[in-house]
């Protein structure tokens, strides 16, 4: 219970934490979203800029703690607010949302899936050829940017061999529909952004899980279990692979932030209009209150897995609980 | 690349255009142009400008982050002022539109609008001179619509719009107003007030607008984040029976969120009409299909450095001449933007476009290292062992330079630049790349030593140089923060004056671009644009320069679609 | 990753040991190792390209005085940029910068990671649960986008800004690490004679316990080396860095814009890019050679008996 407790605390205390800057950093900055959106238009009008004020709730001489309290209650009830281009910030990411989750959902698996099996393989055939070629190399490739990748599997399949699309999630002018043909546009489309992904993520689950393994291979009860004779699949994947897995289990939460990182240079790289590239615009236009709310939702997806991994990894493992 | 070209895309409001001139004259029927129409209707034009975003499907006219998509398209201003026409006093050429022409009054404080009769909105029912009377008042009531500041109450000179008879509109100015008839009859769309007037009237500027009804060419069929799809509307008020209008079927106007995909499909050949920059334009488009592939990039504003006059260094004109001297624009306009964006002058006045406004004997001010020497020494500066220039207390001429992060083209002119003034002594220590919301904060506040950028401009030269160079407009487009008591008068005086007086006053202006070098312009900001007329005809041309021809040249656009038509 | 990899490793030192003596066995290790030679080797040439540019690039990397935007030729072995720069001689004065932002952030970060983990473990009680508290959230806090929303912040103030954003985002991996060593060396007899001679607590900080985590301070060092080259050349390429300066990173950005991939250009964008990954990997090489050092219990040849995960 204790324990609970203690990573609750710990849940909370981040997002405020993260609620916070969220809140200081647009009012340390000179300007605001309404001198963004009349930036626009060069010609500034005091009126029009006091009456965008008081839209976007900024700029004016409030109370800094009664606007904290206030902007803390929209926050927790989802209010965003507008983008500067005046749609609900909810909308645009409600737009964007799906196509990153596609994206970050099923690459995390296959790395995390690939990156696990290789890795185990890698530490039972120790010095075999995997071991020693294969998964170095993935591992030296974990520390490429992810947008090298993504520039070289652009130009290599994109460019030259002219295999997959350059950009975007669907083709220019078609429109979304339930056929088969469009499903396939998607996954095209989609094609380059994941394997970039993958590359650049499962040589890092490889190699943690192979110096687990390395390690749990070692211990007693792997050696008994081979001095009983039983066959070596099992000792492989239900004595070893089991134990030195929880560890990845907490990895897998902690690298989702690397890969919600990797994916607003990913979507840059591909033009893929998912959050990371809402993000990466709302930046660039000074659009405040998308970033400030994207920002919040990848803090929360962050701390929601790590939530989920610690519990996970207590109900599989009991000794992390008195930890 | 792409940023310069964004900065005109928010820009739209300001862009092109505007006449001060009366535009009492006899109206040419609806159609405006010569243009052949062949009395056929098909064909699709896709649309290919990198707007850097998917598309919110919203189409409020007077939002500045989606109104690319509607006005034109959808939303039509009274009166049309095409920026690349001068008649021979140097004021625009100006095309009625929903309104059938209009008047001042001698002293140029009332002006009086007849309205077209016989315009319908696209649900079916009649445009009125009250829609007109509705969508001026509804800037005043929501300031945030009102981003011209037109109304008095916004700090513009509108006191009274009122209808007069049934249909006619009569606005009323605190003070001579002719500058003020490009803001009023070209940049204001008009709404239909029977279905904006039943949202609430003091955020209009957020009413998302997902079904727009407007009186323009088309009307909205079907919108996706990649793609909006536009119909010819049917009923539009041009269209006769022999001559329809629009005669383009069908426009396609997909999202582009970066420059490679948008060129590639140009390139393809699977758009018609492009807003784009392209990388060696010759090869990669043009070379494709050389007898119907053609590009134009008009000319229309001023990309300049600002100094901070309020700088002790740069507040003396000496050192700003010498900037002057030392800039080589050409070096600029080739390095940093390809050649498409040809050099400005110290006149401040873009050519071609406002070569009526013009005065060679004052453009004397061109590149030339010994000058900036000999100007600099003078003055009393000396160059130290580091081989820049400092003055009699030890100051060297060292500066930083801000601009817009991402303006790619604007950060590879600014190198160019850097590299040029180092060779004459003045030092660009830092390149600052900022957010445009920054930047502005940053421009209008002051805080800042030289600065790379452009202001929005208008129809003719008057409003960019009052933009830049107004005592009150320190604090917002007055970025050098230039205080002349003289030059406000004569700024002041414009809206009263002749187009005669009005040409002396533009060339006084001229004079103390040259002498004071407020403002060192470097090269001239583009209209982007490409078009293939493989399948279509009817585009603007050097020639025929009826309208500015990019996509994002609101309500320019609208006109451009008028004139379209299928060849095949 | 490498946090799993830290926790299996064993963790207390045998005995007090000093700074001499793990800088020589780690000097010594390191040349014995294939991974970590090659990985040494690559660092001493790039460094060597950062001291001295000038003996390589053919010309001034600012000098646009050459035709544009043209393809790999025998003036310009990787072409030229979009104002008419020679792309081979911005690669080489690019190193400089480069470097230096990493081994600043590599260094700062560590010294950071080290004063906030060895302190926490060592005082422990409320210091510890705030430290550890500060730690936790700027683990999970997401890396990229708080080093984004920074340096919008920090905008137009150039290689400072980014080597101060990333900084005050890097350091909490390693204090988490180093917390935990340190935590398991805290109650050795070695610290207790420490303390019963009367040493002040600086210098059993310092003297004793330091040398001991000496190794695990240096992996730390290269771990957040790595992650720096990527990350700051990602930022660059997102033109959130300095255009002024030429980095590998800004040329990424500029070659990116102006299309290098599609128009033929592929050297300009790829060139900075590999470089990117050279350097990431020169350091990755001797990390990942420092865990086999360390941790004999991963090398190659023998087994060895480990302890299982903590």
């Amino acid at each position: 219970m204790r324990f609970v407790i203690k990573r609750l605390g710990l849940f909370l205390v981040t997002l405020w934490a993260a609620m916070t800057i969220n809140f200081l950093i647009p009012r340390l900055m000179p300007g605001n979203e309404a001198t963004a959106v009349l930036a626009q238009f060069k010609g500034v009008n005091p009126a029009a800029l006091h009456a965008l004020q008081v839209e976007f709730g900024v700029g004016l001489d409030q109370n800094p703690i009664l606007t904290y309290i206030q902007y803390m209650g929209n926050c927790l009830t989802g209010q965003f607010g507008l983008t500067a281009a005046r749609v609900p910030v909810m909308t645009v990411i409600m737009q964007g949302l799906p196509w990153t989750l596609g994206l970050v959902g099923v690459t995390t698996v296959i790395a995390f899936v690939a990156g696990t099996v290789l890795g185990m393989i890698s530490a039972w055939r120790r010095g075999g050829s995997l071991d020693s070629l294969l998964s170095p190399f993935l591992f030296i490739l974990t520390t490429f940017p992810v947008f090298f990748i993504g520039l070289i599997l652009l130009y290599v399949f994109g460019v030259a061999l002219n295999w997959f699309p350059l950009a975007s999630n669907y083709s220019i002018g078609t429109n979304p529909s339930f056929t088969l043909e469009f499903v396939w546009d998607i996954i095209s489309h989609a094609t380059l952004p994941a394997l970039t992904l993958v590359v650049t993520t499962a040589g890092g689950w490889i190699y943690t899980m192979r110096n687990n393994m390395v390690t749990t291979l070692s211990e007693d009860y792997v050696r008994m279990a081979r001095a009983k004779g039983l066959p070596s699949w099992r000792i492989m994947v239900d004595y070893s692979a089991r134990n030195a897995i929880l560890p990845n289990l907490t990895g897998f939460a902690m690298q989702l932030g690397f890969v919600l990182g990797g994916s607003i240079l990913v979507e840059y790289t591909f033009s893929y209009p998912g959050l990371g590239y809402l993000f990466f615009t709302g930046t660039t236009n000074h659009d405040l209150p998308l970033q400030g709310a994207l920002f919040l939702f990848y803090t929360l997806a962050v701390l929601v897995c790590v939530l989920v991994a610690d519990f996970a990894t207590a109900v599989l493992d009991p000794r992390t609980r008195d930890a | 690349m792409r940023q310069a070209k964004l900065l005109k895309l928010l820009i739209v409001a300001g862009v092109i255009v505007a006449g001060c001139g009366s535009s009492g004259t006899a109206a040419p029927a609806a159609g405006a142009s010569q243009a052949p129409n062949t009395g056929i209707v098909g064909g699709k034009v896709v649309i290919d400008n990198e707007s850097g975003s998917t598309w919110s499907c919203q189409f409020n006219p007077f939002n500045p982050s989606v109104n690319l998509t509607s006005v034109g398209f959808i939303y039509e201003p009274l009166e049309f002022v095409d920026a690349l026409q001068t008649n021979a006093d140097g004021t625009n050429k100006v095309t009625p539109w929903l309104a059938s022409g209009s008047t001042w009054n001698a002293d140029y404080t009332q002006l009086t609008f007849t309205i077209r009769s016989g315009a319908k909105w696209s649900d079916g029912s009649a445009f009125t001179a009250n829609d007109v009377v509705y969508t001026f008042n509804a800037l005043k009531a929501d300031a945030a619509l009102d981003v011209n500041a037109l109304w008095n109450s916004n700090g513009g000179p509108i006191t009274n719009v009122a209808l007069q008879g049934t249909d006619q509109v009569v606005i009323t100015f605190s003070a001579a107003a002719q500058t003020y008839f490009y803001y009023v009859a070209d940049q204001t769309p008009i709404v239909p007030q029977a279905l904006w007037s039943k949202e609430d009237q003091t955020k209009l500027d957020s009413f998302a607008d997902t079904a727009p009804i407007g009186t323009g060419p088309y009307t909205m069929a079907n919108c996706s984040q990649n793609n909006i799809q536009y119909l010819r509307n049917a009923n539009y008020w041009q269209s006769t029976a022999s001559k329809p209008v629009p005669q383009i079927a069908e426009v396609d106007y997909p999202a582009f969120l970066s420059n490679d995909p948008a060129n590639l499909q140009l390139s393809q050949g699977q758009a018609q009409w492009g807003a784009q920059y392209i990388p060696n334009i010759q090869s990669y488009y043009i070379a494709k299909d050389p007898a119907h592939r053609h590009y134009w990039f008009p000319p229309v504003a001023n990309v300049a450095v600002f100094p901070n006059l309020e700088n002790s260094l740069l507040g003396n004109v000496a050192v700003r001449q010498a900037i002057s001297f030392a800039i080589n624009r050409s070096e600029v306009s080739q390095r940093g933007e390809s050649g498409y964006e040809p050099p400005a002058n110290q006149t401040g006045i873009v050519l071609p476009t406002y070569k009526a406004w013009y005065d060679a004997s004052l453009d004397t001010t061109k590149f030339d290292v010994a000058k900036a020497d000999s100007t600099l020494e003078a003055a009393g500066f000396t160059k130290g062992s580091d081989g820049i220039y400092k003055d009699a207390s030890g100051n060297r001429l060292s500066f930083t330079i801000k601009t817009i992060s991402g303006y790619t083209d604007w950060d590879s002119s600014v190198q160019v630049i850097q590299q040029e003034l180092k060779a004459a002594g003045i030092e660009i220590s830092n390149v600052l790349d900022e957010d445009s919301g920054t930047y502005t904060t940053d421009l209008q506040g002051g805080n800042f030593q030289l600065a790379y950028g452009e202001e929005t401009g208008g129809p003719m030269p008057y409003y960019e140089l009052r933009q830049m160079l107004l005592g009150s407009n320190i604090g917002s487009t007055n970025y050098s923060r230039y205080k002349s008591a003289d030059t406000d008068t004569l700024f002041n005086s414009f809206a009263s004056s002749s187009p005669a007086d009005q040409m002396t006053i533009i060339h006084k202006i001229e004079t103390v671009m040259a002498n004071d070098v407020p403002v060192i312009p470097v090269v001239c900001g583009v209209d982007w644009y490409q078009y293939d007329t493989t399948n279509i005809g009817g585009w603007p041309t050097p020639d025929d320069p009826y309208a500015a021809p990019a996509v994002w040249s609101l309500p320019d656009n609208g006109v451009v679609l008028t004139h379209l038509y299928p060849t095949k | 990753m490498n946090a799993q990899a830290e926790l299996s490793r064993p963790g207390a030192a045998p005995g007090a040991r000093s700074f001499n003596d793990a800088g020589v066995r780690l000097g010594k290790a390191i040349l014995r190792n294939r991974k970590a030679t090659i990985g040494l080797a690559l660092l001493l040439l790039i460094t060597f390209v950062a001291l001295f540019p000038g003996l390589i690039a053919p010309y001034d990397p600012h000098a646009a005085i050459f035709d544009q935007q043209i393809g790999p030729s025998s003036g310009h072995i990787l072409g030229t940029t979009q104002v008419g720069e020679d792309v081979f001689s911005q690669l080489i004065y690019g190193t400089r910068l480069t470097l230096i932002i990493t081994v600043v952030v590599g260094a700062i970060t560590t010294i950071v990671a080290v004063l906030i983990g060895v302190t926490a473990a060592y005082i422990g009680g409320m210091a510890d649960g705030t430290l550890s508290l500060l730690t936790d959230i700027f683990l999970i806090v997401p890396t990229l986008p708080l080093l984004i929303v920074l340096s919008t912040y920090l905008e137009g103030s150039g290689t400072v800004a980014i080597i101060a954003v990333l900084c005050l985002t890097g350091w909490a991996f390693g204090a988490r690490q180093l917390r935990s060593q340190a935590l398991s060396i805290r109650n050795k007899d070695f610290l207790e004679s420490a303390r019963v001679r009367g040493e002040r607590r600086p210098y059993i900080i310092l003297v004793e316990i330091l040398p001991n985590m000496l190794s695990l301070v240096v992996a730390n060092f290269l771990g957040s080396a790595v992650y720096t080259v990527a990350t700051a050349a990602g930022l660059q390429f997102l033109g959130l860095g300095n255009s002024g300066e030429i980095t590998w990173g800004t040329m990424l950005h500029f070659a990116q814009q102006n299309g290098a991939l599609e128009s033929g250009n592929v050297f300009w964008a790829l060139a900075p890019g590999a470089a990117v990954a050279l350097l990431g990997t020169s350091f990755a090489l001797l990390n990942y050679a420092f865990d086999e050092i360390t941790n004999p219990a991963l090398r190659p040849a023998r087994r060895r008996r480990g302890k299982s995960p903590a």
